[in-house]
């Protein structure tokens, strides 16, 4: 069973992310601290006796489920949940596209000039803008798979499909992802 | 602000990487960047999430209690949650007071159903007496519904 200070600390560790993903998938910051809030009462309510190692994968089902939840009452979900960017074919040259952007940040120099910050600044808010744009359900098991830290077991279990949707959804994503931030002249 | 070490990578290879190491690698780039930037959340955001963390673990702290609230009989269960609602707010030893007076409804409908009983059976006795007087003042006596010659006096007289 998860102690009180277990519990807190879980949640003040997991709480930045789940209200980030949340915004993203709800493009709206209000509901996403009310689905947020939502999710720790019923994570406290429901599934205390619970040993704390279970509790990340179970949070992340239940914010899952009450992000549904909202859709339902916005009567939205199915145009939320339906990409057709989903099927876009794969660029040829992506994996050099990934390496390019690893390895171009490797040559420059990690000043922290003002100047350096607000581009550093403005590069994080230019990838987060890319994140919060990727299909919602490459976008869900990206974060889960590489901020989450899931595996891909835990991050098909939460998202509720198979391992092999998890890696090409995760694909899909990182390539999307390298591609936009290329477009943009953004490196890692 | 914080910046992503990047460097203690090391040189990377097109070679020496397969596709699945460099995904990895490039989300947890991003995985850094997006935490970094989630640290810059606006204040009322981080105050709205610290209130959001509070009320589930006062929750938490609710379900345990009810879970840890021993069970006791219907009656002094009553006066527990009477006097942790009332005066400690907790689940503590009732006084004997507070027990006893928990059994006066009780003892007041014990009471009540002796009582009634009683006075049914005094009513019996009443009707039972009344009946006794009326026979015993009548002029016929009592033995003659006895006799079979007065019982066919009686069906011809109601012929």
């Amino acid at each position: 069973m998860a102690t009180d200070k277990e519990l807190s600390d879980f949640l003040k560790s997991v709480e930045k992310r789940a209200f980030k993903r949340t915004a993203y998938l709800v493009r709206d910051e209000d509901a996403a601290l009310d689905i947020v809030q939502d999710a720790m009462i019923r994570l406290a309510e429901n599934y205390l006796e619970r040993p704390a190692a279970e509790l990340p994968p179970l949070f992340q089902r239940i914010l899952s489920n009450a992000s549904m939840d909202w859709f339902r009452r916005q009567k939205v979900r199915s145009a939320v949940m339906q990409n057709m960017s989903d099927f876009e074919p794969l660029a040829g040259d992506a994996d050099f596209d990934i390496l390019e952007l690893l390895e171009s940040r490797d040559q420059t120099s990690g000043a922290g000039s003002p100047a350096d910050e607000v581009s550093r600044a403005q590069t994080l808010l230019a990838i987060e803008g890319e994140v919060a744009q990727l299909p919602t359900r490459q976008r869900e098991a990206f974060l889960l798979r590489y901020w989450e830290e899931f595996d891909v077991a835990e991050t098909a279990s939460a998202m509720g499909c198979s391992e092999g949707s998890v890696k090409t959804h995760c694909s899909r994503a990182v390539h999307a992802l390298a591609k936009a931030l290329r477009a943009k002249g953004i490196t890692l | 602000m914080k910046q992503v070490n990047l460097r203690s990578l090391g040189s990377i290879s097109q070679n020496d990487l397969s596709m699945g190491a460099l995904q990895n690698r490039f989300g947890a780039r991003m995985g850094e960047c997006l935490t970094e930037r989630s640290e810059q959340l606006p204040h009322d955001v981080r105050e709205r999430l610290r209130f959001s963390r509070e009320a589930a673990l006062k929750h938490a702290a609710e379900v345990r209690r009810a879970q840890a609230r021993p069970v006791h009989g219907l009656g002094l269960n009553w006066v527990g949650m009477g006097q942790s609602a009332a005066l400690s707010g907790g689940p503590e030893q009732s006084p004997w007071w507070l027990k006893f007076v928990s059994f006066v409804p009780l003892l007041g409908l014990v009471l009540g159903l002796v009582l009634i009983q009683q006075g049914q059976l005094y009513e019996q006795i009443l009707a039972a007496a009344d009946v006794d007087t009326a026979l015993l003042a009548d002029n016929l006596p009592p033995a003659a519904y006895s006799d079979p010659g007065f019982s066919e006096y009686l069906s011809s007289q109601n012929e």
